[in-house]
């Protein structure tokens, strides 16, 4: 037997990001895979721990630029956690509102890709033609297509416009009616039926022991979801179906995304509905928050994110904890990528949808003057990247 | 169904740990470094919660260590923290070899913090492996 090693990054066309997987190889068969993650370093944590609460707010919807909002909606349900801060329902409906916009538009962004990456660029088009009315939706609710500034401690920081809603309602529904000939069209496509069915099979006990989170595990037939488990906002307002399937292929990933995308319309049509009924403030008056911790959490499309927060009756926490859910997600390709082609490893490790700049999001390198260490990351990384090569 | 799983935990294990905060769903106590094996194999194998993370602070007079177990069929949350008070040497028990997914978290504690957990199955850097500098505990208060 002779093992080959090939190595995927840490810039590599498939990968959106910067991360490095070492495929051990026998023949055409993965025998090893390492993953080596350390390439998007920015320091959140350090740098949530000394500003203000609101500020904190602006900083961790700046994790991640996908899913933008998912972050503030933990770290605000974590905030409010230590305190228990009441948050009114015409709040509750605007954040559930724009959670599950988000997860429309970051399904479709995956859907697109891996359309892309099996080499099937008119799924990609079809996904990304539909993903665009659902950024202009964010631009009537709050001004911006990402990064939307809306969540506060105690509410939401902007009120929808009452006059926009027949205009959101009728863009989702036109949304809506396509997701639906997508679905079928993914369900009956033999093209991506073949490439995708059988491949990189994560298995529900794998699924387990790794900790897996969101439609990873889902699709695995592990029935988690936070927006079911413990729903908060407005989620025990609205009618939904967690989608759970069963083979936990990369072929099933993509069909409970697809899926997950036509619930979230389902969502967010009832939302627009309460908020037409739905009169009052969108913003609880906080005044300070005592010392304490809590825990937030929130179903991000990649699955649940957590915050926890320590308190200590100022105006800032003392330690401010970011787990994204691709960090549990990514381990599970040492379950899912062994015993296969490396044709197919490719499209299984991109099957969790990895979001590398949430995932390293912890390391601010000061000295003891507080200087930064290393500001060249670009001359860092080439550095880096040759002492790999070198070692391998 | 019924039964209160937080009341069930704390009539098996009430003398060992120390509840510091309880609420209708999250539980944090105190849990002596000794018994952290028993008490993680009762809740990841028995009760089957989800390990989230584990998070590690550092205070005046040593670390605290814990770990975020979700009972995701009650929304529930189990926090065991051990506490360890030698800050010179600060090291306790893995849970990895319970919990798989304890790998990553806890080689970025012992990155960060410089806190050693025995029985790590891969006791290495996660974030600064391959990383050029003399980088030293970066989390830590004078880290660098």
């Amino acid at each position: 037997m002779m093992e080959r090693v090939i190595p995927v990054g840490p810039f590599h066309p498939l990968l959106e990001e910067a991360e490095f997987f070492t495929l051990k190889v026998d023949g055409e068969y993965v025998v090893d895979i390492d993953i080596e993650i350390g390439w998007l370093h920015r320091g959140h944590e350090f740098i949530s721990e000394q500003k203000t609460f609101t500020q904190s707010i602006y900083l961790v919807e700046r994790i991640c630029g996908i899913c933008s909002t998912s972050h503030p909606i933990a770290f605000v349900h974590a905030v409010e956690d230590v305190a228990d801060i009441e948050v009114p329902v015409r709040a509750k409906i605007i954040r559930t509102l724009i959670g599950e916009l988000e997860r429309i538009h970051s399904h479709l962004l995956w859907i697109g890709l891996a359309g892309h990456f099996i080499g099937y660029d008119t799924v990609w088009m079809w996904a990304w033609k539909y993903r665009e009315p659902v950024l202009q939706m964010f631009e009537i609710i709050s001004g911006n297509r990402n990064h939307y500034g809306m969540m506060r401690i105690g509410g939401v920081g902007k009120d929808v416009e009452p006059d926009s809603i027949s205009d959101l309602e009728k863009i989702l529904s036109s949304i809506e009616k396509k997701m639906y000939m997508f679905a079928k069209v993914v369900k009956d496509d033999p093209v991506l039926k073949s490439r995708l069915k059988g491949v990189g099979v994560l298995k529900k006990e794998d699924a387990i022991a790794y900790c897996a989170v969101g439609p990873t595990a889902r699709a695995s037939g592990v029935a988690i979801d936070v927006r079911k488990d413990e729903p908060r906002d407005a989620y025990d307002m609205v009618n939904f179906n967690i989608i759970v399937l069963e083979n936990g292929d990369v072929y099933d990933k993509f069909v409970a995304r697809v899926l997950e995308v036509i619930e979230s319309a389902k969502i967010c049509k009832q939302c627009l509905k309460l908020l037409r009924k739905e009169k009052g403030p969108v913003l609880n008056n906080v005044k300070e928050i005592p010392p304490g911790e809590g825990i937030g959490r929130y179903e991000a499309p990649r699955g649940e994110v957590l915050h926890y927060v320590r308190t200590d009756g100022s105006n800032r926490a003392v330690r401010h904890k970011v787990r994204a859910p691709s960090y549990a997600n990514i381990p599970t390709c040492k379950a899912s990528c062994i015993g296969i082609p490396v044709a197919d490893a490719l499209i299984t490790t991109a099957s969790i949808d990895p979001c590398y700049c949430c995932t390293e999001r912890s390391v601010k390198i000061v000295d003891e003057k507080n200087r930064e260490l290393h500001l060249d990351l670009l001359k860092l990384s080439w550095e880096k990247t040759e002492r790999i090569r070198r070692g391998l | 169904m019924g039964k209160d799983i937080y009341e069930e935990f704390k009539a098996k294990f009430g003398d060992i740990i120390h509840v510091r905060r309880e609420k209708s769903n999250r539980l944090y106590f105190f849990v002596p470094e000794k018994n952290l094996r028993s008490v993680v194999k009762y809740i990841f194998n028995e009760i089957g919660c989800r390990l989230s993370t584990a998070t590690a602070l550092e205070r005046p007079d040593g670390f605290e260590v814990i770990y975020h177990f979700s009972h995701d069929k009650t929304g529930k949350y189990f926090c065991p923290t051990v506490f360890i008070s030698n800050k010179d040497q600060p090291s306790m028990n893995s849970i990895t070899p319970i919990v798989k997914g304890a790998e990553w978290i806890e080689r970025e504690i012992m990155e960060m913090f410089g806190i050693r957990f025995k029985g790590h199955p891969r006791p290495e850097k996660l974030l600064m492996l391959n990383n050029p500098g003399n980088l030293d505990r970066p989390l830590r208060i004078g880290g660098k």
